[in-house]
């Protein structure tokens, strides 16, 4: 029987406990195969880690099991749980010593613009206007953690580490950010600032 | 200002203008991505139209970094598999 012909939800929980460590040792060498392909070249990644990451995963997708509603295939829907489980522990890892003070209070050189157009007639006012509105509305209309979190992510932090260190839930700290992202992008417009402003003075 | 907001090189600045392009009122959030992106990313590889919910996806992901460097790894594997 092909991956495609198994009845994965089924076959996972079959009361055969046969059939059942069956479904679980192929779901697993799929999840194996697929993190190895997503994976390879990188370094840090061991055989060990695609091992533990291949064994992490399968818990967390026999876990989910209810979640999964048929809307693609039950392998592609578990890939994904196996990727997210995998990509979160390696940030975790590469940012695991880094605060987010730290983070804020790096000696970053203000740099020249690279992504900034500079050959649209008057945008340069356009952009100067609308970077100083940007800079006080960061400063005054977020609160201490929105300012964090937006910070934190652009300089790459992930996601996760922020949350943590700002001790909030995951489905919190979106909601704070996008919550930040509305409130900035109110004030823009309560300037005077439209959205044709902001792709002429950015190229966007 | 404070320090942290100062040094906002203008290249960041323009990461966060681009970000709030991009922002609307209803977003899903990373769990809603999750469990949505392995629609999406099939979608994708026939290169099918996605519907209103799953369009959400595709907006996430311009937002999230770590969500999109997830998706484009499930995309890859799946690539490797036709």
């Amino acid at each position: 029987m092909t991956q495609n012909e198994i009845n994965w939800p089924a076959a996972l929980r079959a009361t055969d406990s046969g059939e059942q460590a069956a479904a679980v040792r192929a779901l697993h060498d799929v999840l194996h195969t697929g993190l190895r392909i997503a994976l390879t070249g990188r370094s840090e990644v061991s055989e060990a880690h695609l091992e533990d990451f291949a064994q992490e995963s399968l818990l967390r997708v026999l876990d989910r099991l209810d979640q999964f509603q048929g809307r693609s295939k039950f392998t592609t829907w578990a890939q994904a749980i196996a990727l997210n489980v995998a990509f979160t522990e390696l940030r975790r890892k590469r940012w695991q010593d880094v605060s987010l003070d730290a983070l804020m209070a790096d000696g970053e050189q203000m740099t020249e613009p690279t992504m900034i157009a500079d050959d649209a007639l008057g945008a340069e006012e356009d952009r100067t206007r609308l970077v100083a509105t940007l800079r006080h509305a960061i400063e005054n209309d977020l609160t201490p953690k929105q300012r964090a979190a937006m910070l934190g992510e652009l300089r790459e932090m992930p996601f996760d580490q922020i949350v943590e260190l700002l001790g909030t839930s995951r489905s919190a700290g979106y909601k704070m950010l996008h919550d930040a992202r509305r409130a900035l992008k109110q004030r823009l417009h309560a300037a005077g600032i439209t959205g044709a402003d902001i792709q002429n003075a950015f190229n966007l | 200002m404070r320090p942290e907001v100062q040094r906002l090189t203008r290249e960041q600045v323009g990461g966060i203008v681009k970000m709030l392009s991009l922002t609307t009122d209803r977003e899903f959030n990373c769990g809603e991505c999750l469990q949505h992106v392995s629609e999406f990313a099939e979608c994708q590889l026939v290169s099918q139209p996605v519907g209103e919910v799953i369009a959400k996806v595709e907006q996430h992901l311009a937002l999230c970094p770590e969500c999109r460097e997830e998706y484009e790894a499930l995309m890859k594997i799946l690539k490797a598999g036709q």
